[in-house]
């Protein structure tokens, strides 16, 4: 009999609704689900091919354990004993976890709670660290969350957009839909990139296509002219903010033709880009990692968070600075708590947190220092655990952390596929995902949303949060992972994490599109618009920040000439896991390639589908070259998707002191045409 | 020509309860499935009860098809890429189908292309005024008739006004023209829609032309021999119950229908006027702007009712397009109108699944309507009528201009035809 199943999309996180067709336990098609409210029935290429990865042939079927070099078939039995004997040798801060923004919320909160309670260590951390890690610490001291602060929903009711480092019709479709709804009511739509993206050339009114990591340098002039103008919103700056002076002294001495050589953006455009947000009646900001993924990427989100608070644009819906999730659980996973300073629901380590959680879970000693960020974990610990995330592409300079990774006296990898990072494992456990399991998400707008288990997964694969507390209760915590399925879980978590106290399975099963947390109570809607009243700092004002343009940490030179900086496709997803199983995305784009200048092609003898090895300090790899007007001048794109031709085995590990984010998006690269 | 009427009405009390009208097509598809002369109905069902996601179903249990009475016009179910798509369209089964005007035009369409087999088909088709997006009603609920969307029970679209019923019995009405200058209201698709009564189904059902009977009933035009036969069975085996309604109910039917046909006609001119009225280059410059939003999801093809090779020719893998690229280039939308545009039955299905709201259902339909002219084609209506780009008639061989005028060749050949008859 078929039958349609409600699911959301498993890609980003806008969150669009899906309906699977369901034939016999498997499924065999989807359809739109026009009564969704984020999508309305429409999906982008992923999300049109959202189940076809789930059936390729090397899922992961049976817990793997290397026995005389090679990941041969165990038992589950098997590798739970091996694991338990092995992580009870593991010393103090010597065990590390890196959790997945694709897991369930209930997994990932059992996955901290392991680490936590069992481990005693907060070396817990997911991969948002490597994407919106400097959003946390540029918007925390500012406005005091680093959340998206509206509805998606909202979005079509700005009149001026400022994109910034977002190409949102490859990454994010569903936004470019709404920023086209409202275009068509007139908005203006101001893109800050290098590349002239899709997004640039199809939503730009004017677009200002500034050297790689000189966004503060753009943004200071444009809060310099604001101010020389005298447009900004004198009465929010009064009523809601702190630091002006400061502010005005920093901006009174920058020099807008000093501003326009580093940018290399024209003042006129930033004038004009200036002045329509300023002006505007609801100025909304998408931003992503073209500003964040940077040494300087927390002081960019803060430069940018002040421009928008010395022109009142926030605490209404449609305003404020949306940082955008790369991943269906990007922010229910940092919610929970897998972060190395957050227990979860953001309760800060070092501030209490911890004694506040041994008395809610009913144990003692809880860790109350930081835990390593994610890269220092790879580097750092003994014993890794790594669940649903890919670091063998997904970090910087990968040959290094290939090093690390091999070094462990433990790596556990809990996969669904034998990722690149899998390859290197001691044991590797077969994950159910998605549709297989049940449990919610947080998307991109703190919109909570409940996937249903709709199919079995394959073979011995079983949840993340079911191995979990099968390894607590082994090393001998049974009484705080006493639980048999995900809604017990989630009743912990409404206990522990206030903005989840109101929502519950039956209130998600019957709201088409979700709830916004904070939810303080069961009756309560949701909360879709933040800084309405106040900010969350601790006086409730925004903080004004000064700062300073700083250059990237590796620029070109007569060894390197080019600038190299990595992103990615509409038709494919992060690392590749499952995008590149998925046949109709991995037909549109089969293999691994780059941008490249017209002119920068003559110059190097490059012609589309030349084949040419990058190389930068860390390395080299080899790609087939996309000769396109796309990327300016100078300018090397690579998208970071595939492992033949690996980004991340070039890029640049140096990090953001404030956050540990790494500067993907700037390094030094030479070119050489393969023999 | 038309068929044979009934006014009729289901002999089951409890479907006469929840019919919105007499109850007659639930009986009727009870008849068939009790009898075995199908081996399922195809429908629309409120999944989990919930009136804005109703989907195509397939009801082979005859309890089960009280849950699938009355109308939906909150949802937009695809029916016939349900039976195309996940019922090998009817090839190893007997089914009836029940749909809007557009369902069974799509099916007949099916037909054409050899996609389904219509022989192991019962049709039944419902009158229909048009659907509303599920988003665009919980919106307008909540907007402009002021209630709680999951408090509605029930919609109605008649004599120009939309009429919801609540929970607690109250109905509000409010004015549909003015809802739909609001951008509220139906589907573009819906407003420009002339086809309201199906009567190129077996059976043409609704409630126009009952409105003075005493008690309920439904509205039956039996389109052919195989409906009229089904009728007269179900009623000789006790299922419904039925008289030959008067000239005054088929008057009221047929003013009805006239006022919807004007209606769409007015929404035709509003929607068209102001593309027709660029000249050449800025109406090619309007779509190619449309164009360039596209993000190449393929949801337009796969939500078409008409389009079905296994092996699309736009598939990246197909070589024809350059793969990975968005916007794809202009032939990606051109393909599809080539391919598709002369059968197109006005669904608005690809404008519903398009994630950037590009006004498909507007180009299709119009390009339509201006290859109905020229051909004398109206597509779905008559399953021996050849889709004019597919069926070339000798005159067109014969002719070494290739910009022929077919228009006049085909008047030129009707006038004909009609001397001789």
């Amino acid at each position: 009999m078929i039958k349609y199943e409600q699911t959301i999309c498993p890609y980003c996180s806008c969150g669009c609704g899906i309906y699977l067709t369901l034939k016999d336990g498997k499924i065999i098609g989807q359809e739109p689900w026009n009564e969704h409210p984020i999508n309305e029935g429409g999906n982008c290429p992923k999300g049109r091919n959202a189940y076809q990865f789930l059936y390729a042939e090397d899922r992961l079927k049976t817990p793997l354990i290397r026995k005389k070099g090679k990941l041969v078939k165990a038992s589950w039995d098997e590798a739970f004993d091996l694991i338990t004997s092995k992580l009870k040798e593991a010393g103090p801060n010597e065990f590390g976890l890196l959790a997945s923004g694709k897991n369930t919320n209930e997994d990932a909160y059992v996955e901290q709670k392991f680490t936590r309670v069992v481990m005693k260590t907060n070396n817990v951390e997911y991969c948002g660290r490597l994407c919106h890690s400097s959003t946390a610490a540029g918007l925390g001291p500012t406005v005091g969350s680093g959340v998206m602060p509206i509805s998606q929903l909202d979005i079509e009711k700005a009149d001026c957009f400022l994109l910034v480092g977002i190409n949102p019709s490859e990454t994010f479709p569903m936004m470019t839909r709404r920023i086209l709804r409202a275009k068509k009511k007139g908005a203006k739509v101001i893109v800050l990139d290098p590349r002239n993206t899709v997004t640039a050339r199809e939503l730009g009114d004017v677009h200002l296509q500034l050297e790689p990591g000189t966004d503060v340098a753009v943004i200071n002039a444009m809060m310099k002219i604001i101010l020389d103008e005298e447009v900004e919103n004198k009465e929010f700056i009064e009523s809601r903010t702190t630091g002006f002076e400061a502010l005005r002294d920093h901006l009174t001495n920058l020099d807008l033709l000093e501003m326009k050589e580093i940018s290399g953006v024209a003042t006129k455009d930033v004038k004009k880009a200036a002045r329509w947000f300023a002006k505007a009646r609801t100025g909304c900001v998408l931003y992503n990692q073209g500003l964040n993924q940077h040494i300087t990427g927390s002081d960019g989100i803060k430069a940018l968070a002040t421009l928008a608070l010395i022109t009142g644009q926030y605490g209404r819906p449609g305003t404020g600075l949306c940082p955008t999730r790369g991943q269906i659980n990007g922010e229910g996973t940092g919610d929970m708590g897998c972060l190395n300073v957050f227990y979860p629901g953001f309760q800060k380590v070092g501030t209490g947190a911890h004694e506040k959680f041994e008395k809610l879970w009913g144990v003692e000693d809880l860790p109350a220092n930081p835990g390593l960020p994610y890269t220092k974990m790879i580097q750092q610990t003994k014993y890794l655990w790594v669940i649903g995330t890919n670091p063998m592409m997904a970090a910087p300079d990968i040959d290094n952390v290939q090093k690390d990774l091999e070094d462990k006296e433990l790596l556990i990898v809990q996969d669904i596929f034998p990722t690149e990072t899998a390859q290197l494992a001691d044991i590797v456990l077969p994950a159910s995902t998605w549709v297989e399991r049940e449990g919610i998400h947080a998307y991109v707008d703190r919109r909570v949303q409940k996937i249903n288990q709709i199919i079995d997964p394959p073979g011995e694969a079983k949840p993340d949060w079911w191995i979990i507390c099968q390894i607590a209760e082994r090393m001998g915590h049974k009484a705080q992972f006493d639980f048999s399925s995900p809604g017990e879980i989630f009743e912990e978590i409404r206990r522990c994490v206030p903005p989840y106290k109101g929502i519950t399975y039956e209130r998600l099963e019957n709201t088409v599109g979700g709830i916004q947390w904070p939810c303080p109570a069961e009756d309560h809607p949701g909360t879709s618009t933040f800084f309405t009243q106040k900010f969350n700092t601790p006086d409730g004002l925004g903080h004004l920040q000064v700062v300073n343009f700083q250059p990237p940490a590796e620029l070109p030179d007569a060894e390197y000439p080019y600038i190299l900086t990595t992103g990615r496709s509409i038709f494919h997803y992060h690392t590749g896991t499952m995008s590149r199983r998925t046949p109709k995305l991995d037909a549109e784009v089969p293999s691994g390639f780059f941008q490249i200048n017209p002119k920068d092609a003559t110059k190097e003898n490059i012609k589309r589908g030349t084949k040419v090895v990058l190389t930068t300090r860390r390395g080299s790899i080899e790609a087939e070259a996309h000769v396109t007007n796309e990327v300016p001048e100078g300018l090397v794109f690579l998208p970071f998707h595939f492992s033949e031709a690996c980004a991340n085995k070039i890029t640049n590990p140096v990090l953001d002191p404030a956050c540990g984010m790494p500067e993907y998006k700037v390094c030094a690269v030479r070119m050489e045409v393969s023999k | 020509m038309s068929g044979i009427m009934y006014l009729a009405r289901s002999s089951d009390p409890k479907v006469l309860e929840k019919a919105e009208s007499g109850g007659a097509v639930t009986s009727l598809l009870r008849f068939l499935l009790e009898t075995g002369k199908v081996d399922g109905v195809v429908t629309a069902k409120a999944r989990n009860g919930n009136r804005y996601a109703g989907v195509p179903v397939l009801i082979t249990e005859p309890e089960e098809l009280i849950d699938s009475a009355g109308s939906l016009h909150c949802s937009i179910p695809n029916i016939p890429r349900f039976v195309k798509e996940y019922l090998d369209g009817a090839m190893k089964m007997k089914l009836a189908v029940v749909g809007k005007p557009c369902d069974i035009r799509a099916l007949i369409e099916l037909q054409k292309r050899e996609q389904i087999d219509l022989d192991n088909l019962i049709l039944i088709g419902l009158n229909c005024t048009g659907t509303i997006s599920p988003t665009t009603a919980k919106q307008m609920f909540i907007d402009e008739f002021k209630v709680n969307p999951n408090e509605v029970i029930r919609e109605d679209i008649d004599e120009g006004k939309l009429l919801v019923m609540l929970e607690d019995g109250t109905t509000k009405s409010l004015d549909l023209m003015k809802l739909e200058e609001k951008g509220y209201g139906r589907r573009e698709n819906c407003r420009r829609c002339e086809i309201n009564i199906p009567i190129f189904a077996d059976l043409a059902c609704g409630k126009w032309g009952t409105e003075d009977e005493e008690e309920r009933a439904t509205f039956i035009e039996a389109c052919s021999d195989k409906g009229r036969l089904l009728v007269e069975e179900a009623i000789e085996r006790g299922f419904i119950t039925a008289e030959r309604p008067d000239k005054k109910s088929i008057k009221k039917r047929e003013e009805k229908d006239n006022a919807e046909k004007e209606l769409a006609e007015l929404w035709k001119e509003r929607d068209f006027k102001p593309i027709l009225d660029l000249d050449l280059s800025k109406r090619l410059e309007y779509w190619l702007n449309e164009f360039n939003k596209c993000i190449k999801c393929y949801g337009c093809r796969d939500a078409c009712p008409i389009c079905f090779c296994d092996h699309c020719l736009l598939e990246a893998s197909r070589g024809f397009l350059e793969g990975g690229e968005i916007p794809p280039d202009t032939v990606f939308p051109l393909t599809r109108l080539a391919h598709v545009a002369d059968s197109c039955v006005n669904c608005g299905q690809c404008q519903d699944a398009c994630p950037m709201d590009l006004p498909l259902s507007k180009l299709f339909s119009l390009l339509n309507a201006r290859l109905n002219e020229v051909f004398g084609y109206m597509p779905g209506i008559d399953v021996d009528q050849k889709q004019p780009l597919s069926a070339v008639i000798m005159e067109e061989l014969q002719v070494e201009d290739t910009f022929l005028d077919i228009s006049s060749i085909n008047k030129a050949l009707q006038s004909k035809s009609s001397k001789r008859d």
